[in-house]
């Protein structure tokens, strides 16, 4: 038996206990009475299946097979147990670092959607309003932004273009807090009982799927505005679809470098 | 037999188990094992909600030993537990015996059915 190093990578025994750890209640001297008495149980099972000859990693399956898990000891009925701390924190985490990511990908739209309303002009990032459908009113709100024209679509779609650009430019800053938050998160809950909360790779393999949804589904809407407006207003679709491809091949790359990560550590 | 059917009779079964002596709880799930020629299977984990039940309940008290090198909470009955265990014991043999007669009663008619018909 290896005595349960407190940083033993492989150790299935620390493992449960740490899960048993943050699914316990009770006052700490109840917590800890437990946790003692239930790791005291597990060497005890470990040491006779060692002694029966089993290999220790089979005689540590075995005796966390035996003990059962973890909401058999701490009494609470597996389907009413509300979330462990520890899965909540790893959630938590998963959405800081997807949400982040994605707000991030937002504004790196906004980067593309300023460079191709640059190259292309404003009536490709934006659709305008069909005639009858704004007033006097709209039309001189605009025109006062763009003082620079006397055309109301024109004014339009700078405003319009503008917005985009600006709402893109708040969601990157709100994507960068939130990966702040993640990093400095992340630091604070390196606990294993929340590492292993999820499998390795899950925030990772969820961004690559969201991204690569939202990818497809803005270079399907580009798609859709050639062939139906000529091109009109494809500009904000193509440059989320372009940030969204971006976001997703790197999310892809972070799952192959975690899952690698972890195939590294088995062997 | 399946944990499911043991719940219903697991204090009981624990403060008997005790009343032979004091234990850990590893010890007292061997005991159990041992006891029931390994009949009775259940997460053994699911004996210390019980054992600090009881003793909530103030059938068992406990204190801690260093027993084979690990530090052990060694429970034993109090006076109310044993007067528990005594009062249950008796419920379930009360039980079980009325259980053994009707389902002794109900099998012999068919087995007359049978040896007439034989």
């Amino acid at each position: 038996m290896s005595g349960g190093t407190a940083d033993a990578p492989s150790d299935l025994i620390e493992d449960y206990l740490d899960r048993l750890l943050v699914s316990l209640s009770g006052s700490p001297r109840q917590v800890r009475h437990t946790l003692a008495e239930v790791e005291a149980h597990l060497h005890d099972a470990v040491a006779e299946g060692i002694a029966a000859g089993l290999p220790e990693e089979t005689a540590q399956v075995q005796a966390l097979e035996r003990i059962g898990p973890v909401n058999a000891v701490t009494g609470r009925r597996g389907s009413l147990v509300r979330p462990s701390a520890a899965l909540l924190r790893r959630l938590t985490l998963t959405a800081a670092l997807v949400g982040g990511a994605g707000f991030v990908a937002i504004g790196g739209a906004g980067l593309v959607g300023r460079l191709l309303q640059a190259l292309k002009g404003n009536l490709f990032m934006t659709t305008p309003f069909p005639p009858g459908t704004y007033t006097q009113a709209d039309c001189s709100r605009w025109l006062a932004g763009d003082p620079g024209t006397r055309s109301c679509v024109t004014a339009m779609l700078a405003d319009h273009a503008f917005d985009y650009l600006l709402q893109a430019t708040a969601c990157g800053l709100i994507g960068l807090a939130g990966l702040a938050a993640y990093l400095f998160l992340r630091r604070r809950w390196s606990d294993r009982a929340t590492v292993t909360a999820l499998p390795a790779g899950t925030a990772e393999g969820l961004g690559a799927i969201l991204a690569g949804i939202a990818a497809v589904a803005c270079f399907g809407l580009v798609a859709d505005l050639e062939t139906v407006q000529r091109g009109v207003g494809v500009g904000e679709p193509l440059s989320l679809g372009i940030a969204a491809t971006v976001a997703a091949g790197a999310f892809a790359f972070a799952l192959w470098y975690c899952l690698r990560g972890v195939r590294l550590r088995a062997s | 037999m399946k944990a499911e059917k043991l719940k219903g009779h697991l204090d009981l079964l624990l403060l008997s188990v005790l009343s032979r002596g004091p234990g850990h709880g590893y010890e007292v799930i061997t005991r159990l094992k041992v006891r029931s020629d390994g009949a009775f299977q259940l997460p053994e984990g699911t004996v210390y909600p019980a054992l600090h039940r009881l003793e909530g309940a103030g059938l068992l008290a406990s204190g801690w030993d260093v027993v084979a090198g690990r530090r052990r909470r060694i429970y034993h009955l109090t006076a109310a537990g044993e007067a528990a265990m005594a009062e249950q014991a008796a419920q379930w043999r009360e039980f079980s015996g009325s259980m053994a007669r009707v389902l002794g009663a109900s099998s012999a008619p068919a087995l007359a059915t049978a040896g007439g018909m034989a």
